[in-house]
């Protein structure tokens, strides 16, 4: 069965919030929300760096890691064992979802998130522009929504708009329960971690750190489930490169490989249009 | 930043509240929701069973809400 879930190389993310703002004008997220944030670690505030600039000529202490943050699609998800009218549920692909007909804005299941990675409508939703942007309807007035993975895009064969704009291909979405599929790979043959392990809520979202992996293999929009051939290391015979080392290609940079197949070349999924 | 509509890591002593902030003004029982937060984490980490969550709220939701479609329902749980 499928299983969804993202691997993100925090080694490769370069705080860009290129994933922020596509995910917000794919998912036609309203203006002072965020489903998807990429947060720094250490500082006073949520964007803001650790330490301290040289002074006196010191040597400073100045350091921005950066933590992107969204829904994690948690396996045992609490926000779902809590919801009294069943609204959020976990799809058969592992997708955690809002079923927005549903939800009665009690929001319980943002107390029971310790991800804090829900927000809530307490306004009549405003988009800029006012019709809305993305490919997805707005959602109205009193009810929580959050991050789906995309899933309108993932039915469609497509990986997530985060995914997919990431410059730096430090996020890989595919299926977990595939030991061939790169996200399996990497969380193999990488250290990652999960937020707040300590929870038990499972998330599928795995982070990579320590060392940098290849990225994102494959230039087309496409998951790589559509995709014929995803080897753009090797002659085919592996998707991955087997040695943790990444040697040639863990320097790319977000360059993107050479590709071969039917794949399509990389169009990002962003349009033009503003957003806040 | 504490603005609880933005996605962030809580430490676990703000948790309680950052969640109770989130409640604040809910037209439903927010004392309910904070400690059904508390547990749906105990189910999670396996400190408490689904069928055991459910029963232990079930009373309080249907009179809270009129209904409990909570996906932790034990087979074969009345729920008269």
């Amino acid at each position: 069965m499928t299983n969804y879930g993202l691997v993100i190389d925090q080694e490769r993310c370069i705080g860009c919030q290129a994933c922020a703002v596509s995910c917000k004008q794919e998912n036609n997220v309203p203006m002072g929300q965020f489903w998807n944030r990429v947060l720094t670690e250490g500082g006073d505030k949520i964007d803001t760096p650790s330490g301290g600039y040289p002074e006196d000529g010191g040597s400073g202490s100045l350091d921005m890691q950066y933590q992107p943050t969204a829904c994690q699609h948690c396996e045992n998800a609490p926000c779902v064992k809590v919801c009294p009218v069943n609204a959020t549920y976990t799809r058969d692909d592992g997708i955690v979802e809002i079923d927005y007909d549903k939800c009665i804005g009690c929001r319980y299941c943002m107390a029971a998130c310790p991800y804090n990675a829900r927000v809530f409508n307490w306004d009549e939703p405003e988009q800029m522009p006012e019709e809305g942007t993305g490919d997805v309807a707005a959602r109205p007035q009193g009810v929580v929504e959050k991050c789906t993975f995309c899933s309108h895009r993932v039915d469609e064969g497509l990986d997530p708009a985060c995914v997919v704009n990431c410059p730096a291909d430090a996020r890989i979405f595919g299926d977990l329960d595939d030991e061939g599929s790169t996200v399996s790979k990497y969380i193999n043959e990488y250290e990652t971690d999960q937020l707040l392990e300590d929870r038990g809520t499972d998330p599928k979202t795995h982070y990579i750190s320590g060392e940098m992996s290849p990225g994102r293999p494959q230039t087309s929009d496409k998951m790589e489930s559509e995709l014929d051939d995803v080897s753009p290391w090797s002659d085919g015979t592996e998707d991955v490169p087997s040695d943790a080392d990444g040697s040639d290609s863990s320097d790319s940079g977000g360059s993107h490989h050479s590709i071969e197949g039917d794949a399509d070349p990389h169009v990002p999924a962003v349009g033009s249009g503003g957003d806040d | 930043m504490n603005d609880p509509q933005q996605p962030r890591l809580t430490p676990i002593d703000e948790w309680e509240d950052e969640a109770e902030a989130m409640l604040d003004g809910v037209e439903y029982d927010t004392e309910l929701g904070l400690r059904m937060a508390r547990d749906a984490i105990r189910v999670s980490n396996g400190e408490l069973s689904d069928a055991e969550f459910h029963e232990k709220y079930h009373e309080e939701i249907l009179e809270e809400f009129g209904e409990d479609e909570r996906p932790t329902k034990p087979e074969g749980f009345d729920d008269d």
